[in-house]
């Protein structure tokens, strides 16, 4: 979608807003929904662009996906403003490697919470952040989990056994014409 | 600690005048046997559960318990603290995070104490098998009595699982909380292998297990060994057996 046929549509705050920021690449997803495409290093300035002229103080999630194929970390950063009433998800592209970006909890507090996070299931860590310590996961010593170059599988085999699906008493149950098993498929 | 014993016997008692009749070890064997059966019968008419609810399906209890089909026809109601609680039942998924916390909760509880694992979760990891988090065979942990199948159970399938658990203690077969005891070197071993070698919890499980005469071949071994070095006055040292004394 053309960014500036759909800005005309938007409220006046959020109009303001985004003319003041060269190439963002703005998509309506849904009704009161945009997407936001922009660099990633006019990212802090464009927080503070809209939460100081579209009362964007809300910073509702800090979300992270892997991108395998072209090596890079994709950041979504969602904006809630209780004036304008849209939802704006701020997408940023950031290298796999070194894998550092900067921390945005000076603007908005709440995202050392989500840095935090993030950094321990991606091990994308963030300059400035207050904290990046281990946060969730319990007596962990491997790769960063949610890295979709870890083999999930491969480790709960390391490290669980399975259960036994052919124990005695099933077979007892099953050699007296009862099963629990479902029929195979022809 | 000083406190004089006097013995059973009049035998072995030359200082009391008290002659009692020596009671031979089968007839005493066999009125213990009584007595527990009895015991058994008793409690498996009330039982209290203690319900960790981290799982999903912990939704299904709600209806469980209250009047649709009232799990207090069968003696079974909701208890607040492990210390007070006979049943331990987990309704889902355990992560190693989650696990801990069970365990400290499990090993509060006074015995004879029984544990539920509800739902596919605490089977195999259900539909979080291949997670990195998720505990695959809680048994492995803890003795668990009985499972309930199902993604979630419904509150059919748990009465049914209360049933049988009460048919089980009513036959004195509830014996899992024994087993704990019993072969403790390899639950620990189990734990140990998750939670990092010093994993140690506040309960003093062996000398429970002794107090219980419950001491068993499996009780202290090499992973036990490693409890050593958090012993106390009041945690036994595996070693030694030291902390505490009781008079035999
Ligand atoms: S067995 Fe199903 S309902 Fe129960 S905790 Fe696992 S996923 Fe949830």
């Amino acid at each position: 979608m053309n960014a500036s046929a759909s800005l005309e549509s938007l409220p006046e705050s959020l109009q303001a807003a985004f003319q003041e920021l060269p190439n963002l690449h703005i998509t309506e997803t849904s009704p009161r929904r945009l997407k936001i495409n922009l660099q990633a290093d006019a990212l802090p300035a464009f927080l503070e662009l809209l939460k100081g002229r579209a009362g964007y103080i809300h910073l509702s999630a800090i979300s992270c996906v892997d991108w395998d194929e072209s090596n890079e970390f994709e950041l979504v950063y969602h904006l809630w403003s209780y004036q304008v009433k849209t939802l704006v998800s701020a997408h940023i592209l950031i290298p796999k490697k070194p894998g550092r970006y900067v921390s945005v909890h000076d603007i908005h507090t709440p995202a050392a919470f989500f840095e935090r996070d993030i950094h321990e299931m991606f091990g994308l860590y963030f300059e400035g952040a207050p904290d990046q310590e281990p946060f969730i996961l319990t007596e962990w010593y491997g790769p960063p989990p949610m890295l979709k170059s870890f083999d999930t599988e491969a480790y709960a085999n390391d490290t669980w056994n399975w259960q036994d699906y052919q124990p005695k008493w099933l077979q007892e149950i099953e050699a007296n014409g009862g099963s629990l098993v479902t029929q195979k498929e022809k | 600690m000083s406190q004089k014993v006097i013995p059973v016997t009049a035998e072995h008692n030359p200082d009391t005048d008290v002659a009692c009749r020596e009671i031979d070890k089968q007839e005493r064997s066999l009125l213990g046997k009584v007595i527990d059966r009895f015991a058994d019968h008793c409690r498996a008419r009330s039982l209290f559960i203690l319900h960790y609810c981290t799982g999903c399906g912990a939704i299904e209890l709600p209806p469980t318990i209250t009047s649709r089909f009232d799990s207090e026809r069968l003696g079974i109601q909701p208890m607040v603290t492990p210390r007070q609680a006979d049943i331990l039942l987990i309704t889902g998924y355990l992560s190693t995070k989650t696990l801990k916390r069970v365990i400290l909760t499990y090993e509060q509880m006074q015995g004879p104490k029984y544990v539920i694992g509800m739902g596919s979760c605490t089977i195999n990891g259900g539909m979080y098998w291949n997670s990195y988090a998720t505990v695959k065979r809680l048994q492995e942990y803890l003795p668990v009595d009985l499972y309930i199948a199902g993604c979630m159970p419904r509150p059919e399938a748990i009465q049914q699982g209360f049933l049988q658990l009460i048919k089980q203690i009513d036959r004195g077969e509830g014996n899992a909380w024994q087993d704990y005891y019993r072969r403790y070197d390899q639950y620990l071993g189990n734990q140990q292998a998750l939670f990092g070698p010093d994993w140690h919890t506040p309960t003093d499980v062996i000398a429970e297990a002794k107090h219980y005469n419950m001491l068993g071949e499996h009780t202290e071994g090499e992973h036990t060994a490693l409890l050593e070095k958090f012993a106390s006055a009041y945690v036994t040292n595996a070693k030694t057996n030291t902390a505490l004394q009781y008079q035999e």
